[in-house]
């Protein structure tokens, strides 16, 4: 018994002169927080501009989809709004995120010296473009007596989206929806390729400084962990608050 | 009656699916205060020509006329002539993500400017009379079939419409809600409201239409009195299409 106490202790007093070593000394924990507070604020950031993105290339591509008047001036330029989404979404979705990014940091936003605000841009182009075909699936799976519904009220088109499909399919596609949030959080961890300091490459950077892998990677795995669970914890909030309108 | 006391007026409708002609040119009048009931076989166009009036439908040929004004003509906003207009479909359609006091009271406050507590207010009100003030703020999907179709019926009634349009408005229902619904249409009819309803439910069209349309391969094959139309039919097709239904 005293044995095991004795290991217990000495494998706390290595640990915490690990922890001293690798994240105390020298302020390292600082770059681990500016690590942390970048990734969120490139996820969050990226997270409105694709949402924002999502609902409008959404729209645009179900209203053509479901369109029942093919011609006339109105139906051409949704033909012409339909066929941009179309190659946004195609080029959007079949290349990866790292050489988009690389693309806007050193070809787009040249003389940017901070890599955070592009990050962001070119992480929200990207989600956009898949948060998009998940809005439009929504959109699509809601009936369309709702649509008349709010047309036959007086509504017009984009009032009756708002107030009227939007809504149900936003209830519809949350989980979807939630798991391209988590998957984006994570793809963030390629920021540190246009040299931004997220928590990746802060931990990769530390693990670097000290030659000590173990904690700084276990630390930063254990980071996006904790964030996953929070953000997962709060969607299940948000869709039982949703659900309140099915018994 | 003078011209003026026609509140609809179409002119030579027609409407195509693809090269399926479903209307082939309908002329008609629904004046103010008259509950014209239409009738017909499924597939015979009636539930298109009242979709038409409403332009949830968009007609390939002809005019209709709303207080004069053609709202077949692309530059009318149709959008403020719809909020004149009540529609009430067979599928209820409530938005389920509302209370039934949201459900009714959102398009009065977005498009007419009402506040809040006068859209309430009149909801309330309108709620009361087809006895369902109790369930204001419970959600759709809560109700049932009979209920979500009074409430239907009242929430395109918030609105303060000239002519409430129904789209077989009892065909989802089971059988023993079909009496409560209509006895709502009854009383709105006998309101004075200005009725254009497509319907099975013989009875009621002969008790309270004005007018009934017989439609029939696109057009109106007969009409006239529930009178006229019930006990002395003149078109074979409306004698065998009545022969089937009663």
């Amino acid at each position: 018994m005293i044995k095991i106490l004795d290991w217990l202790k000495q494998l706390w007093e290595s640990f915490s002169h690990e922890f001293d070593f690798v994240f105390i000394q020298g302020g390292r924990y600082q770059q681990m927080l500016t690590g942390i507070l970048n990734t969120l604020k490139i996820t969050a950031g990226a997270l409105l501009i694709g949402v924002l993105i999502g609902i409008i290339v959404a729209a645009i591509r179900s209203s053509y989809d479901k369109s029942r008047v093919r011609r006339g001036f109105g139906f051409t330029i949704l033909k012409v709004l339909n066929a941009i989404c179309k190659i946004y979404l195609t080029v959007i979705r079949g290349t990866p995120v790292v050489v988009q990014l690389m693309i806007f940091y050193f070809l787009v936003f040249v003389s940017a010296r901070d890599g955070v605000p592009v990050a962001i841009f070119a992480f929200g182009i990207n989600s956009g473009a898949y948060v998009a075909e998940i809005f439009r699936g929504g959109i699509m799976a809601v009936d369309n007596g709702q649509f008349e519904a709010g047309r036959s009220l007086g509504f017009n088109y984009v009032q009756t989206m708002i107030h009227i499909i939007i809504p149900q399919m936003f209830k519809a596609v949350l989980p979807t929806l939630c798991n391209e949030f988590i998957a984006l959080l994570k793809e963030t961890s390629v920021a540190g390729y246009v040299g931004v300091m997220d928590l990746t490459k802060a931990g990769n950077s530390i693990a670097g400084r000290t030659y000590s892998y173990f904690l700084p990677l276990l630390t930063v795995a254990a980071i996006y962990l904790v964030v996953v669970m929070i953000l997962t914890w709060l969607v299940g909030i948000l869709e039982r608050r949703l659900r309140k309108s099915d018994h | 009656m003078t011209t003026n006391d026609i509140l609809i007026k179409v002119e030579n409708l027609k409407k195509n699916f693809d090269s399926i002609e479903v209307l082939k040119g309908i002329n008609s009048e629904i004046k103010k205060g008259e509950v014209v009931v239409i009738i017909g076989a499924s597939g015979s166009g009636k539930s298109t020509f009242l979709r038409c009036l409403n332009r949830l439908e968009e007609s390939t040929d002809g005019h209709i006329y709303f207080n004069g004004t053609d709202i077949t003509d692309p530059k009318t906003d149709i959008n403020l002539h719809r909020q004149k207009r009540g529609m009430v479909f067979q599928q209820f359609n409530l938005f389920p993500h509302m209370t039934i006091l949201k459900n009714m009271t959102i398009a009065p406050i977005k498009l007419l400017g009402l506040s809040k507590a006068d859209a309430e207010k009149k909801a309330m009100e309108l709620l009361e009379k087809v006895g369902l003030a109790d369930r204001a703020n419970s959600y759709p999907s809560q109700l049932s079939g009979g209920q979500k179709q009074r409430v239907a019926i009242v929430r395109a009634l918030c609105m303060n419409p000239e002519v409430m349009l129904f789209d077989e408005p009892t065909s989802a229902l089971d059988p023993e809600m079909v009496g409560e619904v209509l006895t709502v249409m009854k009383e709105l009819a006998q309101s004075g409201m200005t009725m254009a309803v497509v319907t099975h439910e013989m009875g009621f069209a002969r008790e309270v239409a004005d007018r009934i349309l017989f439609i029939d391969e696109g057009i109106i094959m007969e009409e006239g009195t529930p009178e006229e139309v019930f006990t002395n039919p003149k078109s074979p097709r409306l004698r065998d299409f009545l022969s089937k239904v009663l």
